[in-house]
């Protein structure tokens, strides 16, 4: 399995692939390969999404991946 | 009217019996219907049923044999006491998914359909039943004859019929999804086209356009359960896709995956070939057995893909313990093939090429779970041991945190556990038949609960859960 970590200036819930799969800030077990990650509502973040490639992470050097907070 | 004239009209009608005779065609998925969709979002967690304890079973294929080790097994289940979250219940009370083939489905859809009703009802309405022979006989009908003369009806078709009238109440598919009904079970099939296995949920059916809530649930018992050469093939129709179809984005992001991910690739690759229904506007399933024969696939592909629904409680903190449990009635047949020296026939090598693989990968395919929570429980100790030693650096970070910690539990049952050779080998040589003797059905019915009973990895979920 492949590691990922979202980090947002709030708590929110992220959704992979258009299914709801964790939360921001915390590890999130995905299966290997293409993903397209972005988070649930409110909608004041950006980008709108990130396309990412999962491979050779581990859950101590996970993907870490960014949304700005819209002002 | 005269003797010929009555004689050809009475011959004009049989024929057209003969051939208005046609499978039941699976309904088109029709845009906004209120009929419920059978996917295991619709059945959330009430009742005595929690998600922090998840709860899967799989019932292998094997006829009446494997029905009944599945029956014994939920039997044990529901004598089985357990304290979770402070509340005394059945451990049955818990199972969330049922996942099975050929013989095994048999348990499941009634389970699914009836509930606590299959202690009193299935022995007599199914392991008991000599249901072969309830087929034969179908298949003597004169009537049944004619129907059996068009291209469009066969074996399976009879069968199916029987099992809706005998055993399933006509229950279709909508039964199976009143909301927050559990547990959620998965009837598995084969795409003879290609070996994929298929399976009986609206995900499945949303790819071929159609409608499961209104399909029998006989009928998809008889297609996990078409064994090659007895039976033949379940036929679906694939429906056009609209304008603007789109796949799910899990299957989509999988079609990029030829790289990345191989396992996936191929996986979103058969989902998506059915997209192309001027092509292949008719699908054929056989027994589930031939593409997984102990139902394992499923669980397995909701425990791995971002769509699985039990990946996606992980991730959102909602299972605490996962424990999957594997009712595996497989079998060791003599070997006859081997004492001789001329090799066998055509008859003896077309069975054996149909059905010799139907195991083959049963112990790689609970080897490759047990990898899955090996997995899960290395990650979860190495940021446990990690963290400890950045807590002992004044001013270290803390390490991003897993939802929850997750206790994982793969259980499997099967003959091979039995000590004493002679008992097993009396249960290995069982046969893969739907008409067995009441002893046997007596053996099994008490052998599924004392393996059950027995399995270490059980004796350590029931201790956590201050089971007995």
């Amino acid at each position: 399995m492949e590691y990922l970590v979202v980090h947002f200036p709030r708590s929110r819930r992220v959704k992979v692939d258009d299914e709801f799969n964790g939360r921001t800030d915390e590890l999130i077990e995905l299966e290997a390969g293409s993903h397209l990650v972005t988070l649930g509502p409110p909608d004041n973040f950006s980008p709108d999404e990130r396309r990412i490639i999962l491979k050779d992470t581990s859950e101590l050097e996970p993907r870490e991946i960014d949304f700005e907070l819209d002002e | 009217m005269s003797w010929t004239s009555s004689r050809s009209l009475l011959a004009a009608a049989l024929l057209l019996l003969a051939g208005c005779a046609h499978w039941v065609v699976n309904d088109p998925l029709v845009a906004g219907r209120p009929a419920p969709d059978y996917r295991f979002e619709r059945a959330p967690a009430t009742g005595k049923n929690t998600n922090s304890l998840f709860v899967c079973l799989t019932f292998s294929g094997g006829g009446t044999r494997a029905a009944a080790l599945a029956y014994g097994v939920l039997e044990k289940l529901r004598q089985t006491r357990i304290t979770w979250k402070g509340e005394e219940k059945s451990l049955l009370d818990e199972v969330d998914c049922i996942s099975s083939i050929s013989g095994g489905s048999f348990t499941a859809a009634y389970y699914g359909l009836f509930g606590a009703r299959i202690f009193e009802e299935f022995r007599p309405r199914f392991l008991d039943v000599n249901v072969e022979r309830a087929l034969v006989a179908r298949a003597a009908n004169p009537l049944n004859w004619l129907r059996l003369v068009s291209p469009n009806f066969d074996r399976i078709d009879l069968a199916a019929e029987y099992y809706d009238e005998a055993i399933f109440e006509g229950k279709r598919f909508e039964a199976l999804a009143e909301p927050g009904r559990r547990p959620f079970v998965i009837l598995n099939a084969t795409n003879l086209a290609n070996g994929e296995r298929f399976e009986f949920t609206q995900d499945q059916f949303d790819v071929l356009v159609s409608d499961l809530s209104t399909f029998p649930v006989a009928r998809a018992v008889a297609a996990s359960s078409a064994f090659p050469f007895l039976l033949s093939p379940v036929s679906l129709k694939n429906y056009p896709h609209p304008a603007g179809f789109t796949l799910p984005r899990d299957i989509r992001e999988g079609l990029n995956d030829y790289e990345a991910n191989r396992r996936r690739y191929y996986w979103a690759r058969n989902r998506a070939l059915y997209v192309d229904d001027a092509r292949l506007p008719y699908l054929h399933l056989m027994d589930g057995g031939l593409a997984d024969n102990i139902g394992l696939r499923p669980i397995e592909a909701a425990y791995r893909r971002t769509s699985g629904f039990i990946r996606r409680l992980m991730n959102e903190g909602e299972i605490e313990k996962l424990v999957i449990i594997v009712v595996n009635a497989g079998t060791q047949s003599l070997d006859t093939i081997s004492a001789k020296e001329n090799p066998p026939g055509v008859d003896v090598v077309a069975v054996k090429t149909a059905t010799v693989a139907m195991g083959n990968y049963t112990a790689e395919t609970i080897e490759v779970m047990k990898e899955l929570r090996e997995t899960r429980e290395r990650a979860q100790r190495n940021l446990a041991a990690c963290q400890r030693r950045l807590t002992e650096c004044p001013g270290a970070p803390t390490l991003p945190r897993l939802a929850t910690e997750i206790e994982p539990y793969v259980v499997e049952i099967n003959f091979e556990a039995i000590a004493d050779p002679a008992r097993r080998a009396w249960f290995w040589h069982l046969p893969t038949s739907f008409n067995l003797t009441p002893e046997q059905v007596n053996a099994l019915l008490a052998v599924g609960p004392e393996l059950l009973g027995a399995a270490p990895e059980f004796k350590e979920l029931l201790e956590s859960l201050g089971g007995r």
